[in-house]
């Protein structure tokens, strides 16, 4: 199972990240990926980004199953 | 099933940019939330992507500037020690407790991004980036991965670990051509 982790994150980084570049739109893109176990524990998150408002932004996903929680944010930044 | 909320999730992204693309320059939250199953996924928009194509951004006239790369390239080692000075500093007597790591998570990313902006390094964007979690025996995967250009772009990382929570803390730097 934990050897599968690795894999996973790598997997769905890239595949977000090749589904982002076709989008074909000139923007650099950085996607972060954060997959835990489900085990009780408490997790805090924040980011806070010096660009320009009216061209640039971001999105997170959150997402969990009976075992774990995935947690998936993309920054975008005009070019 | 992950693949069938991704997918759901990827659609209701690029349904949302499509209407938005009306308004302009406004700062919205939404957050929808789709079932399958037994995985839940939650949306959040926090700002609209630009608008390239449509509307010309106003009135600022850039003249070229004929340079090809950056004159103050972005200082990897300085950010490292200044992420390691500040993480201890906070949080090496620390426990975790829900509330009070939560007001930490925010002000210590906020304290990352003034300490960067301070070293003025021309035409970066930063992207400061923080996970302060407790230890409880359970295991995590942390990965990233970005669309720049190598040569200028790059990134800096710190881990912090005591008894009881880790923080790490990603800082990422774009150049704005």
């Amino acid at each position: 199972m934990h050897s599968r982790v690795n894999q996973w994150t790598s997997n769905v980084v890239e595949q977000c990240l090749s589904q982002l570049a076709k989008l074909g739109k000139p923007f650099k893109y950085i996607v972060t990926c954060v997959i835990m176990q489900k085990n009780g524990a408490g997790l805090q998150t924040a980011s806070s980004c010096f660009w320009d408002n009216s061209t640039d932004g971001s999105c997170t996903v959150r997402w969990e199953n009976k075992s774990m929680y995935c947690i998936v944010s993309v920054f975008g930044l005009a070019l | 099933m992950s693949d069938v909320a991704k997918d759901k999730a990827a659609r209701l992204l690029k349904k949302r940019g499509s209407v938005s693309s009306l308004s302009s320059h406004e700062v919205k939250a939404k957050e929808t939330i789709g079932k399958t199953k037994d995985s839940m996924s939650t949306v959040s928009y926090i700002d609209e992507p630009g608008q390239q194509d449509d509307n010309p951004r106003p009135a600022v006239q850039m003249e070229n500037t004929y340079q090809l790369g950056p004159a103050k390239r972005f200082p990897v080692a300085t950010v490292n020690n200044i992420l390691k000075d500040v993480l201890t500093s906070y949080l090496q007597e620390e426990k975790y407790e829900a509330e009070l790591c939560r007001q930490m998570t925010k002000t210590i990313c906020e304290v990352i991004k003034a300490r960067v902006k301070d070293l003025m390094i021309p035409r970066y964007k930063i992207i400061v980036l923080i996970n302060i979690g407790q230890l409880n025996e359970q295991n995590m995967r942390i990965g990233s991965r970005c669309l720049w250009d190598p040569t200028n772009d790059t990134f800096s990382s710190y881990t912090f670990k005591n008894t009881s929570l880790f923080a790490v803390a990603n800082v990422y730097a774009a150049y704005f051509e």
